[in-house]
């Protein structure tokens, strides 16, 4: 354990201790108290409904059975109680001498009150004009997965999501309507990056909510693929001081991973794939029985999966928080610990610390002030690994190594053993023998903010400053070590292989981000007439710093790094400065109709000074058909149709991650003159640094501007039992880098005209959610479900030119959809040698002289008697996007102190490209899933080239082939996926207040909890996770997690 | 309250106030200079010009040392789809680059504009530049014939027109031609310094001059040979009239740079095959290397060769190393020490009747000293280990033992034996020795050259002083000066250890394409050499060739890479147990001839080219 990393622990320990001290003082101060129940209008218990002593800042919950307890001072008779809950009118009750007071609220005529963060600001659920949706703490709470973005599957409509990697960590793809890239994210009202959305503690937010249409171009320049807008918890003015502890601690398995199959069945089908190439293989009978024995030494199996593999790998989170207020100031004081470890075993871990301070002061009837503080600590750890990625090695172990091959020679651990791709030997993969490598994240972000309300009726001025620091800090040390064969009859280990290559690397990264914004807030109401209004500036200066050195160091036991060892070492400084200018007026006319008008003014510092500037216009409208008289008269009191809200918004955004030729922009393109540091060059002996002329100034490109247009439906049933959304939109993206293609000009110019704004294309979609809250003898339950579609299409390329009509037809974008694959179409399998020899279309470009009974045909879809890529049509979906089409369904159920979740998440129109192991057997000469072995074309006997076929399912095995033609790509490899899959299933139960009391414990609640604990899909077969996107397979999947936790309130 | 406005108004200043906003997005990049910084001091005139030494195009370097497995040289242990490949893509080997040429021209003319360098500084900058610039086209007109000859940079007016700037083909002797002059002419503005071998000499000029000159004067005079290689306007074809000429200025160039006297044969290490293997190795006062590309370690400049090449069981780094494998058709046409050429003994007539030796290494005894230097053969000794190579075990009866893991051992009678060599071979067993033997030109023997984090600093030679003698006997051959042929041949051939010298009447060109085979292998000569002789298509003509028995023989098809496969006889108290037999041994992984087709001799113009230029004439044959 590093330095910083003690002292993050050390911060995060003592913050307990202040917390438990908290605890238990505050639970001496008691005197007497009142209790009763909370019910609704038709005599139903209202759980987690407020109750607080007026003018104090005593005051707490209901529980499940809408049971309250509060304390009051013995002496205070006159003493007023007011119970408020979301939804209904607040009640003050005054206290006398009584002990049980019951409360009946009424429900709030004018329906939800609801406030949805948007941008820059706050705003009634019914006045929102744009396509926004929000999930809060309880729909995030019950995911434990370790990043906030794991937490969203399923969830809202119009995100889709796909997480491919399942390491300790990781976290997934989301996109908001598939509309690439990644979304916006601004956390606690300053943009950041995703890894710190992903990183935050799931415990410290309060809502998120997605900007999915115009409304997101607030935004600006970077608003396109739409917003993610994070806020953390904060304490409420007059709220009573609640300590919550939540912690759970749980185990991990793999979803799924492909098998293999053992030494016996390795060596039969080495013997087949070698009969069925060259009709003939070395290997004999009588080794194959011995092998089927598996006693003798040398002919053993050894399974790498178990080897490698731990099950129950725990995973453990803890949080502690503490928040509350005066009527001054209110505070919210959170720490959370999360501890991963991976299914390979100790040494591959994950661990994080989150701490979040938000305080807020009102320290003057006019002025507010406030103080956030966000602080994390991430440290991954695990074997240094040769290679690029160190979780490679383990997994690929499982299929590259052979069963006949061991990781000890002898067996003897204190010898790794020396077999055919050594940086696979699970055996060295340890802190011990391969050394290690670590990364630690470490960031602080404090953040200023302060009000002033000033005379003018209802204008506010708000500034905010923030700062973010992140180090990271990158440590490698690769050792060298030997590897041995065992002679059995000298009984001697000769050093036969290894790795003489010791590798140590330092990456530090230093990240500081300076945020300012200024802005002008007024809200007023004429009458029936309510104006809001807004007008911000933001500026954001963000300075990386990077420097990397490496060595080679002449021991293993030392890891400081010495001048003479170094190989290499490199510097980068970049910074980037952002500047924009909002206004935004929002107007609402009696509760009915409400329109937004915005715009955004940005400038980015990548583009040439006469392109930095955008500007990006939205309006957007609703219509609250409910609220007019003639639909009044129509519905009735509004018991079957409660509200209806119809929403229309257009505007334009801009995406400055403009990516010419498929790379992101060099932010200084437009600058020309010499790159200094293209390499170097040895001259006359001399190490000398290159520089490379930077070409014609790269000046004539700028945003991608997208115009979003969204027509929305609210809607509300069965006195609002059931509510529901539904969306439809289209983005129209303009200005993709082109080229001019138009103008011809000569290649012996010797550059290519810079990229233009040229091209367009579109993401065109819907969706929809619907969810019923309901109760049935005493169990309330809620059913939520959403369905989402959203698919990229290009409109038109620029001046597209084809040399012939079939490159047309195969490399056209024009009007398609995107994310189509292309391959051969199976249409069966060659059943005999017969059919093979009459077989008119050549099938493999030899004559089929290469082919045996199962083996593939394909369609010869152009007539021309041969199959090459010319047969290629589209086959299914690309194989790297979030789902076309995803949903989620929701439940939730209460009964007493019980409480039950479950999530599902499904998606379709994804695909994965089986291919490497998943295709070729014997891929690298390793061993052979067994979904490739089982149930195969083959010989009755296999070491006879003679003796008749067996069908099977599978095509006859091959040994490493990848040249066949089987191989090529087709619908026999691809992989159309369909999945639904439970994401969470969470039962708990909350102790009886009567027990909990004794304790002064205000809440107990206990759970246990599942995550991706069963999935529905096409993908089981073989053997890999639905969402995996390796085309090997061999990704780490996503890991099955059940765990127990706890909560308690004081 | 005013304290609370006067702190808001200061925030305020804060927030926005300082800069304004053109300012504040003015952000300095922290890697870009200025042209005029860069043309204001000569050590980053130097940068700039060491960014285009970098980039001097060249088929094959040491970290792309695969394409020598396309042809006959070598076998790709791990890149078997190089076997597998019968024809040559008319793609392959293409360059068309003119934003090289556009930065060349744009270093000379910036040179030129340049006030703050000294007159000196100036000569030998724009010397450099042409050279470079020559050097470019050279390696232009070698792959694709004659291409547009642009010589200042140019640029687009945005005008929506650019027909303006389109330029035709150059015939190809005009590039040649051009090519030649520009070496003459800047001979003399280049230092004579023969120690200097990273940047363009005197020597450099007149060896580069020799080279090109001898490949204009062979494609006219051989491509009488291949009628269809040819265009009407002659991008593409030399009249056969101009060869004498060319062959002329060939002879006078390298005669020139021989008479000189700054360059010689190396010559220091006793035994003759490390002595040549040190011609790639010895950096220090190396007689004949006149240009390299230089690598130095710890500097960012490194390269891989020896982290896949080094032999596999000698491996510093887990799986890697063994990539390029020596073919059995190179390998057995190094003569032996009387001249003459025979295949390999391997066995007296039946494939089974072994001729055995007592060590491996025996079977390569009594041949041209450049075989060891160039190869390392079973037995070799290398960083003081003998390479292990054996494929298997021959019992009593005549059975072969043999396994799928380096080094493997198996149980016979009781005994554990191994019946593989630690370094193979095994058939598709990456980096085993498949085809028998490994690379040892180029092959750093020092420690740490086969680890990735150290690699090696062998640098690449471009250019020594025996390829001149070799060019000056071709063109003195070529031109019926047989004797003066001779005297340039035989200087190289004795310091290979055959000591008897050829006669005149011995000098023909099989001879001369012999010599440059087993001189110049590995070193980027053999394709130029096969096109511009025109028998690219007679050696490589797609038929099944067995190896051939007359390895002199320049015109014998070899189109497909043999392996040699020595075994180890086990037959304990029998009188040759441990003795060595091999087998010639065509690998399972070698399953297409190559075809060079006609179309091959000049490198594919791509669409794109053509559709941006109509003007550029397309390649024949294709």
């Amino acid at each position: 354990m590093n330095r910083k990393n003690i002292y993050l622990t050390m911060y995060v320990k003592l913050v307990l201790l202040v917390l438990l001290v908290i605890v238990s003082k505050s639970a001496l101060a008691q005197q007497r108290s009142i209790t009763g129940k909370v019910t609704g209008d038709k005599g139903e218990a209202l759980p987690g409904a407020t109750v607080i002593l007026k003018g104090t800042s005593t005051g707490t919950s209901t529980n499940a059975d809408g049971i309250y307890t509060i304390p009051v001072l013995s002496e205070q008779t006159n003493s007023t109680l007011v119970v408020s809950y979301i939804g209904y009118v607040s009640k003050e009750i005054a206290v006398g001498a009584q002990s049980v007071i019951d409360v009946a609220i009424d429900p709030d005529a004018k329906g939800l009150q609801e406030v949805i963060v948007v941008g820059y600001g706050t705003q009634k659920k019914e006045s929102i004009t744009g396509a926004i949706s929000a999930v809060t703490s309880r729909d995030v709470g019950r995911v434990h997965a370790a990043t906030v973005t794991g937490t969203l599957a399923g969830k809202i409509p119009g995100v889709q999501f796909r997480q491919a990697d399942g390491r300790p960590g990781a976290a997934a793809t989301i996109q908001i309507r598939n509309m690439g890239g990644n979304p916006l994210f601004i956390i606690d009202g300053v943009p950041k990056d995703k890894t710190q959305f992903d990183n935050l503690s799931p415990n410290d937010v309060e809502t998120i909510t997605v900007l999915k249409d115009a409304s997101a171009s607030i935004y600006g320049s970077r608003a396109a693929n739409g917003v993610i807008i994070v806020t953390t918890k904060r304490g409420a003015v007059g709220q009573k001081s609640t300590i919550n502890l939540d912690a759970y601690y749980g185990f991990q398995n793999w979803t799924r991973f492909p098998k293999v199959v053992n030494a016996y069945e390795w060596n039969l089908g080495k013997a087949e794939a070698e009969v069925n190439r060259n009709g003939t293989t070395a290997i004999t009978q009588a080794e194959l029985d011995k092998y089927n024995v598996g006693t003798e030494y040398g002919y053993q199996s050894f399974d790498w999966y178990d080897f490698i593999i731990k099950e129950n790998s725990p995973q453990s989170n803890i949080n502690l928080s503490a928040s509350g207020g005066s009527d001054k100031i209110n505070y919210y004081i959170s720490a959370t610990r999360l501890d991963q470890n991976s299914v390979m075993g100790r040494e591959f871990i994950f661990n994080r610390s989150n701490i979040q301070s938000n305080i807020d002061a009102q320290i003057s009837d006019r002025i507010k002030v406030g103080l956030t503080i966000a602080g994390r600590q991430e440290t991954r750890k695990n074997p240094g690994v040769p290679g690029g990625d160190d979780y490679v090695a383990p997994k690929f172990a499982i299929l590259r190594n052979r069963p006949g091959e061991r990781p000890y020679a002898n067996d003897n651990p204190d010898y790794i053993n020396n077999i055919s791709n050594p940086a696979s030997n699970w055996g060295y993969l340890n802190y011990k023998r391969s050394g290690y490598l670590e990364e630690v994240y470490s960031s602080i972000t404090p953040q200023f903010t302060g009000e002033y309300k000033t005379p003018i009726k209802g204008l506010l001025v708000k500034a905010l400053y923030s700062y973010m620091f992140r180090d990271s800090q990158r440590e490698v040390f690769e050792y060298t070590y030997d590897t041995y064969t065992y002679n059995p009859t000298t009984q001697v280990y000769n050093k036969t292989g290894g790795s003489q290559n010791p590798y140590r690397q330092r990456v530090v990264n230093k990240i500081d981000e300076n945020i300012g914004q200024l802005q002008l807030n007024y809200t007023n109401t004429f009458g029936r007439h309510t104006i809001t209004a807004l007008a911000l500036t933001e500026r954001l200066r963000k300075r990386e710093r990077n420097v990397e050195a490496r060595t080679v160091p002449k021991t293993n036991s030392l890891p400081i790094m010495q001048f003479a060892d170094i190989v290499a070492y490199a510097d980068a400084d970049f910074t980037q400065a952002r500047v924009g200018y909002v206004g935004r007026v929002n107007y609402g006319f009696a509760d009915k109709y409400f329109v937004e008008i915005a715009a955004r003014r940005d400038a980015s510092w990548k583009f040439s000074p006469t392109k930095r500037w955008g500007t990006f216009p939205s309006i957007s409208a609703a219509w609250r058909i409910s609220e007019e008289p003639f639909f009044k008269s129509f519905t009735g009191d509004g018991r079957v149709l409660g509200e209806i809200k119809l929403r229309a918004s257009y505007g334009l955004l801009g995406d400055d991650n403009v990516r010419p030729n498929n790379v992101d922009l060099d932010p200084f393109a437009y600058n020309p003159g010499y790159s200094y540091n293209t390499g170097v060059g040895i001259m006359s002996g001399v190490t000398t640094v290159a520089a490379r002329d930077r070409g014609i100034a790269f000046d004539r490109i700028s945003w991608l501007t997208a115009k979003v247009t969204d027509i929305g439906l609210d809607f509300s049933l069965l006195n609002n039992k059931i509510t529901g959304t539904l969306d439809y939109f289209r983005r129209n993206r303009d200005g993709l880098p082109a080229v001019k293609s138009d103008v011809f000009v000569p290649s012996e110019v010797g550059y290519a005209l810079p990229q233009e704004n040229l091209e367009r294309d579109a993401v065109v979609g819907g969706e929809g959610s619907l969810v019923y809250n309901g109760s049935i003898k005493g169990v309330r339950f809620t059913i939520g479900g959403n369905l989402s579609y959203a698919r990229s299409r290009f409109i038109k390329p620029y001046n597209p030119l084809y040399g012939n009509s079939l490159l047309q037809y195969r490399d056209s974008r024009e009007d398609r959809w995107t994310g189509i694959f292309w391959g051969n179409e199976v249409i069966g399998q060659f059943q005999s040698q017969e059919e093979i020899n009459n077989y008119p279309v050549n099938v493999d470009g030899q004559g089929n002289r290469t082919m045996i009974p199962g083996d593939l045909i394909y369609r010869d879809a152009n007539n021309d008697g041969i199959i090459n890529s010319r047969d290629e049509r589209p086959i299914g979906y690309n194989i790297n996007n979030t789902p076309f089409l995803s949903g989620g369904l929701n439940l939730t159920l209460q009964y007493k102190g019980f409480d039950f979740a479950a999530d599902f998440s499904a998606g379709s129109m994804l695909a994965i490209n089986r291919r490497f192991e998943q295709r070729n057997a014997y891929q690298n000469t390793g061993n052979v899933p067994r979904l490739l072995f089982d149930d195969r074309w083959r010989r009755a006997d296999p070491l006879n080239p003679d003796s008749p076929w067996i069908a099977g399912k599978n095509i006859p095995l091959r040994y490493n082939d990848t040249g066949h033609s089987n191989q090529r790509d087709s619908d026999w490899w691809l992989l159309n996926i369909k999945y639904l899959r439970n994401r969470t299933m969470e039962l708990g139960y909350t102790l009886p207040t009567l027990l909990t009391q004794k304790a002064r414990i205000q809440k107990a609640r206990v759970f246990v909890n599942t995550y991706n604990l069963f999935s529905l899909d096409n993908t089981r077969p073989y053997g890999i996770d639905p969402e995996v996107q390796d085309e090997n397979g061999l990704q780490y999947p996503q890991t099955k997690l059940l765990n127990f936790g706890l909560n308690l309130s004081f | 309250m005013k304290k609370y406005i006067l702190s808001l108004v200061v925030a305020l200043g804060v927030v926005t106030g300082c800069k304004d906003d053109v300012e504040f997005l003015n952000v300095k990049s922290t890697n870009i200079l200025l042209v005029d910084e860069v043309y204001g001091d000569p050590r980053l005139v130097l940068s700039a010009a060491t960014e285009l030494y970098n980039r001097i195009p060249e088929l094959v370097e040491p970290a792309n040392f695969g394409i020598y497995a396309s042809f006959d040289e070598a076998f790709a242990s791990g890149d078997y789809g190089r076997h597998q490949n019968r024809e040559y893509s008319y793609d392959d080997w293409s360059l068309w680059d003119y934003g090289y040429i556009r930065e060349i021209n744009l270093f000379i003319e910036r040179v030129e504009a340049a006030k703050a360098l000294t007159p000196a500084d100036k000569v030998r900058f724009v010397a450099e530049g042409r050279f470079l610039r020559a050097n470019a086209y050279f390696e232009m007109v070698k792959r694709m014939g004659g291409v547009p000859l642009i010589t200042e940079s140019l640029t687009y007016d945005y005008s929506g027109d650019a027909a303006y700037l389109r330029k035709t083909r150059a015939k190809e002797s005009e590039v040649y031609d051009y090519v030649i002059a520009e070496f003459e002419a800047i001979k003399s503005l280049l230092p004579k310094a023969p120690n200097e071998k990273s940047r363009a000499t005197y020597g450099l000029a007149l060896a580069s001059k020799a080279r090109a000159a001898l490949y204009a004067g062979s494609i006219a005079k051989y491509g009488v040979n291949t009628p269809s290689v040819l265009l009407p306007n002659g991008e593409v074809g030399i009249p056969a009239t101009k060869a004498t000429a060319y062959f002329q200025t060939a002879l006078a160039a390298a005669q020139e740079l021989i008479n000189a006297n700054q360059y010689s044969l190396y010559q220091k290490a006793p035994d003759l095959s490390t002595n040549f293997a040190n011609i790639f190795l010895d950096k220090a006062n190396n007689s004949e290397v006149i240009f390299v590309e230089d690598y130095k370690l710890q500097s960012g400049k490194i390269h891989s060769f020896a982290l896949d090449n080094q032999p596999r069981a000698l491996t510093e780094e887990g799986e890697r190393g063994g990539r390029l494998n020596p073919s059995l058709n190179l390998v057995q046409s190094f003569e032996k020490l009387d001249n003459t050429f025979a295949p390999l003994a391997i066995n007296k007539g039946a494939t089974t009747d072994y001729i055995y030796y007592d060590k491996p290494e025996d079977l390569f005894a009594g041949r041209d000293a450049r075989l060891q230097g160039t190869v390392l053969v079973p037995g070799a000794i290398f960083k003081n280990r003998a390479i292990d190579i054996f494929a298997g075990i021959i019992q009593s009866n005549g059975t072969i033992l043999t396994g799928d893991q380096l080094g493997q051992l198996k149980t016979v009678n009781g005994a554990s034996v191994q019946v593989v060599g630690l370094s193979g071979p095994i058939e598709g067993y990456d980096g085993s020795a498949q085809g028998g033997f490994y690379m040892r030109k180029y092959n750093d023997p020092v420690t740490g050259s086969g680890q990735i984090g150290t690699q090696s600093e062998v640098w690449n030679v471009r250019y020594r002083y025996a390829e001149v003698l070799l060019n000056a006997a071709e063109a003195a051959f070529e031109l019926g000066q047989n004797a003066v042929a001779a005297g340039y041949i035989n200087q190289v051939r004795n310091r290979a250890g055959l000591t008897v010298p050829l006669t005149t009447g011995e000098i023909t060109f099989d001879r001369i394409v012999h010599e440059r085979k087993v001189e110049l292998s590995f070193e980027n000569h053999l394709l130029w050499d096969m096109k511009r002789w025109r028998i690219a298509h007679i050696v490589w003509d797609g038929s099944n060739s067995d190896l051939t028995t007359q390895p002199g023989k320049a015109t014998e098809p070899s189109t497909r890479v043999y392996s040699l496969w020595p075994y180890k006889v086990y037959n304990p108290g029998g009188a040759s147990h441990n003795k060595w037999v091999f087998r010639k041994v065509l690998s399972g992984r070698v399953t297409q001839s190559h075809i060079f087709r006609l179309g091959n001799y000049y490198s594919r113009i791509s669409d794109g080219i053509i559709n941006s230029n109509p003007l550029i004439t397309r390649n024949p044959n294709q």
